[in-house]
């Protein structure tokens, strides 16, 4: 693809330690198991491979859908250069989405039972149906590039005469599963935090969606141009940013209305961990973008759009981590966490997804015939100006001082422990019945564990000998013979000085000696 | 048949038993009673100031890990449990995300994991025994099994016999639209660390209200971009017919 003659670029030397590092992270996840390569455990059973590989990796293929409903369904044939690119890019995002699965699902062989075992009432059966079905219809709208390859005439046509049909289905799908990705949410209104938590997850999961898909394209569009010299044409993109602006323009309106109306909005304000990632979500990947896209200089000049996008594409990924991860931490009461290999994987699947992106780009006419004759030697301008990169990195760093210092301080707030929820208990008892504390008889060898003897439940079983408690398992008869020595614990029950009898002496307590029906009921009358 | 638990705080002696007996009917390895539920640990009691708090699947009347489930592998059994399957299981973890009592646990370190979860000890009973391993071994009656309209009507007249006794409600009776396992207590439920901030209806139905509404949404837009198609194609094509003209 260069003429360069250094075969080692940075560029590659990162590909090959994050592929290896992911090799490595499979080893260990598929030779081992879930607990030997994450760190998720049971308070928080979600991690980054749902929070970025399914709920990141769906949102972001959401650019098939949007264009090829602007190109074939809106008839907006201009942005029909960028069609294909977009719905490859789709497409590949499903596959690594169910590729990152199966890496997730604790039993990847029984990954096919809901094609087969239907529980309709569930949120992730009907994502798992419209992801199968959206990637085939995916393959199908990419299909004819196939067919183009292996000079088939037929089945080319019949795809074409069906094609309106397939971007329609299309549309359908990914708006039932992209709103279902935030339905599933839907079932943790105690867990999720106020700021991502409310009834409309699945609607502003769409339109989040959308705005990251266009995002994605005009990503797309400039890396494809900058790494195949691909023709640009800027109208193209700046349309793609006015209505990205649109979107997130819609998404922020939604959004800060429905924390207000739900009285959340104080929530953004609070010096916490889910306040500043709030921020960077809606701050970076929202305001900034808008704010950015609303200069016509912006608009018009492809760096621009390309930052805008960017930025609008981080914010969507900090979106979908916060509330994947981040707003699923307070209610779990563990830090979760990310482990290396976790991160691996995810690295890796991005980047087999570039790489195969470029081989279809290199092998399948996916730009279209007209324009392969056209291509140009790679031109390589910065992918960001001095200035851009200097704003991101200086924001990243910022944000990250923020989330230490306030982690900080959380910490800090946290730090003496609550004391135990009930040091004593309170029994408002008739006079008659003044019970002292239960005491616990430790565990020992013979023992189970500890037997808390409560007053009150000895005084109130009825009856209330030794039987009640000691039949059935903790028998003290086996086999007809008596497992202790009755005289024993008799005489140490009634003993002063030990066991009940250091109370019940006739002074602290009554005397048990006293009233031998107490405990011996069928003396009662006797004697 | 609606199989329940009642446990009465006020009788429990903390022994352990509960969670001994269910160890041996799960085969699970020896650990002491109040070890935290884990993939190998379903049943579990602490012993708050004399108080024997039971823990263990609450067993909803309308449970949200089943509605979650994708593949059916936790179910309500008609006969009250929630009973799984691991042979259907697919290991998604949503069960683990969506139970309000954050009970599901998972063996994360086994190469075919499974959801670990008390089952009210349905494969037993349905081999003829006639209650759960956990109430039989009960020396007290403070965890005992039964009709859940039975234990209920039992649990208000406890109350209302003692009511210097008990707190005046019933934990479990309405909580996440209610559950198998019933609890009274002596003392405030939030004290003992029970969930006291749960909705008191099912939770399926947050996500049923959503899901409910697709084939709606879903034909309306479908109805709408074929429409909207039409018009801009037949617009396309009338005016390249005219500039043909």
């Amino acid at each position: 693809m260069s003429s360069s003659s250094r075969w080692l670029t940075p560029w590659r030397a990162a590909t090959v330690v994050i592929l290896s590092a992911g090799l490595w992270a499979t080893l260990t996840r598929f030779g081992g198991s879930l607990s030997a390569a994450t760190n998720m455990q049971d308070a928080s059973p979600w991690g980054l491979w749902v929070g970025f590989d399914v709920l990141v990796g769906v949102g972001l293929a959401a650019g098939g859908f949007a264009i090829a409903a602007t190109v074939h369904v809106f008839g907006l044939k201009k942005y029909a250069p960028i069609a294909r690119p977009a719905v490859l890019t789709a497409f590949l995002g499903y596959v690594l989405v169910v590729v990152g699965l199966l890496f997730d699902l604790g039993k990847p062989w029984n990954g096919w039972h809901p094609l087969v075992m239907w529980n309709p009432h569930s949120v992730m059966f009907e994502v798992t149906w419209c992801v199968m079905l959206y990637s085939t219809v995916l393959l199908l709208e990419l299909s004819p590039l196939l067919f183009d390859k292996l000079g088939l005439e037929a089945p080319k046509r019949w795809i074409h005469r069906g094609y309106i049909g397939l971007v329609i289905a299309g549309v359908l799908l990914s708006m039932m599963h992209q709103s279902s990705l935030g339905s599933l949410f839907l079932i943790v209104p105690d867990k999720l935090h106020g700021l991502w938590y409310t009834p409309w997850l699945p609607v502003f999961f769409f339109v989040s969606a959308v705005a990251a898909g266009l995002a994605m394209t005009i990503i797309e569009s400039y890396l494809s141009h900058r790494a195949f010299g691909r023709e640009l044409e800027g109208s193209l993109l700046s349309g793609l940013g006015r209505a990205m602006a649109v979107v997130l323009g819609l998404f922020l309106v939604a959004r800060t209305a429905d924390l207000a109306l739900r009285g959340n909005l104080g929530l953004a304000f609070a010096p916490t961990e889910e306040a500043v990632m709030f921020w960077g979500e809606m701050g970076l990947g929202v305001l900034l973008p808008i704010a950015l896209l609303s200069r016509r200089a912006v608009r018009g000049s492809r760096e621009g759009l390309f930052f805008a996008a960017l930025l609008a594409m981080l914010g969507f990924v900090l979106g979908r981590l916060n509330v994947g991860i981040t707003g699923m931490r307070a209610a779990s009461g563990v830090d979760y966490m990310p482990s290396w290999m976790e991160l691996a994987v995810s690295a890796s699947l991005v980047v087999l997804g570039f790489m195969a992106f470029g081989w279809a780009v290199r092998n399948l006419g996916v730009f279209g015939p007209s324009r392969e004759a056209h291509i140009r030697p790679p031109v390589a301008p910065p992918i960001l100006g001095r200035a851009s990169l200097l704003q991101l990195w200086g924001l990243a760093a910022a944000g990250l001082v923020l989330v230490l210092a306030v982690r900080d301080r959380e910490a800090s707030a946290a730090a003496p422990p609550p004391p135990p929820a009930v040091t004593h208990l309170e029994f408002e008892e008739p006079e008659a019945l003044r019970l002292p504390a239960p005491f616990t008889f430790p565990h020992e060898d013979e023992t189970v564990g500890p037997v808390t003897f409560d007053h009150r439940t000895h005084a109130e079983l009825k009856p209330a000998n030794c039987a009640t408690c000691h039949d059935g398992r903790w028998s003290l008869v086996e086999r007809g013979k008596l497992l202790v020595d009755l005289e024993l614990v008799h005489d140490g029950v009634l003993d002063e000085g030990k066991l009940c009898g250091s109370c019940h002496d006739g002074k602290t307590a009554f005397d048990l000696k006293e009233d031998c029906e107490s405990c011996h009921a069928e003396l009662d009358g006797e004697d | 048949m609606s199989a329940s638990i009642l446990n009465d705080l006020t009788l429990c002696v903390g022994c352990g038993t509960c969670v001994q007996a269910c160890r041996e009917a799960n085969g699970l390895p020896k650990a002491p009673p109040d070890a935290p539920l884990s993939g190998t640990h379903f049943s579990r009691l602490t012993v708050v100031d004399g108080l024997g708090v039971r823990q263990q699947c609450m067993h909803c009347v309308d449970p949200a890990c089943a509605s979650v489930c994708p593949v059916g592998a936790l179910k309500k059994s008609p006969a009250g449990p929630v009973t799984y399957d691991p042979d259907a299981c697919i290991g998604c973890r949503y069960c683990m995300v969506a139970c309000p009592f954050d009970v599901p646990r998972y063996t994360w370190s086994s190469q075919a994991p499974r959801v670990a979860k008390c089952t009210m000890c349905s494969e037993r009973m349905a081999k003829g025994a006639t209650q759960p391993a956990c109430t039989a071994a009960c020396p007290t009656g403070a965890t005992e099994f039964g009709e859940r309209d039975a234990l209920l009507a039992k649990a208000h007249l406890r109350i209302k016999e003692h009511p210097d006794r008990y707190v005046d409600h019933v934990y479990g009776e309405t909580e996440a639209g209610g559950t198998q396992i019933l609890y009274l207590s002596p003392v405030s439920f939030e004290a003992l660390g029970f969930r006291t901030k749960l909705q008191h209806s099912a939770y399926p139905e947050l996500t049923w209200y959503a899901l409910s509404k697709l084939p709606t949404v879903v034909s309306a837009a479908g109805v709408g971009l074929v429409g909207l198609w039409w018009i801009i194609h037949r617009r396309d094509k009338l005016a390249q017919e005219a500039s043909h003209v």
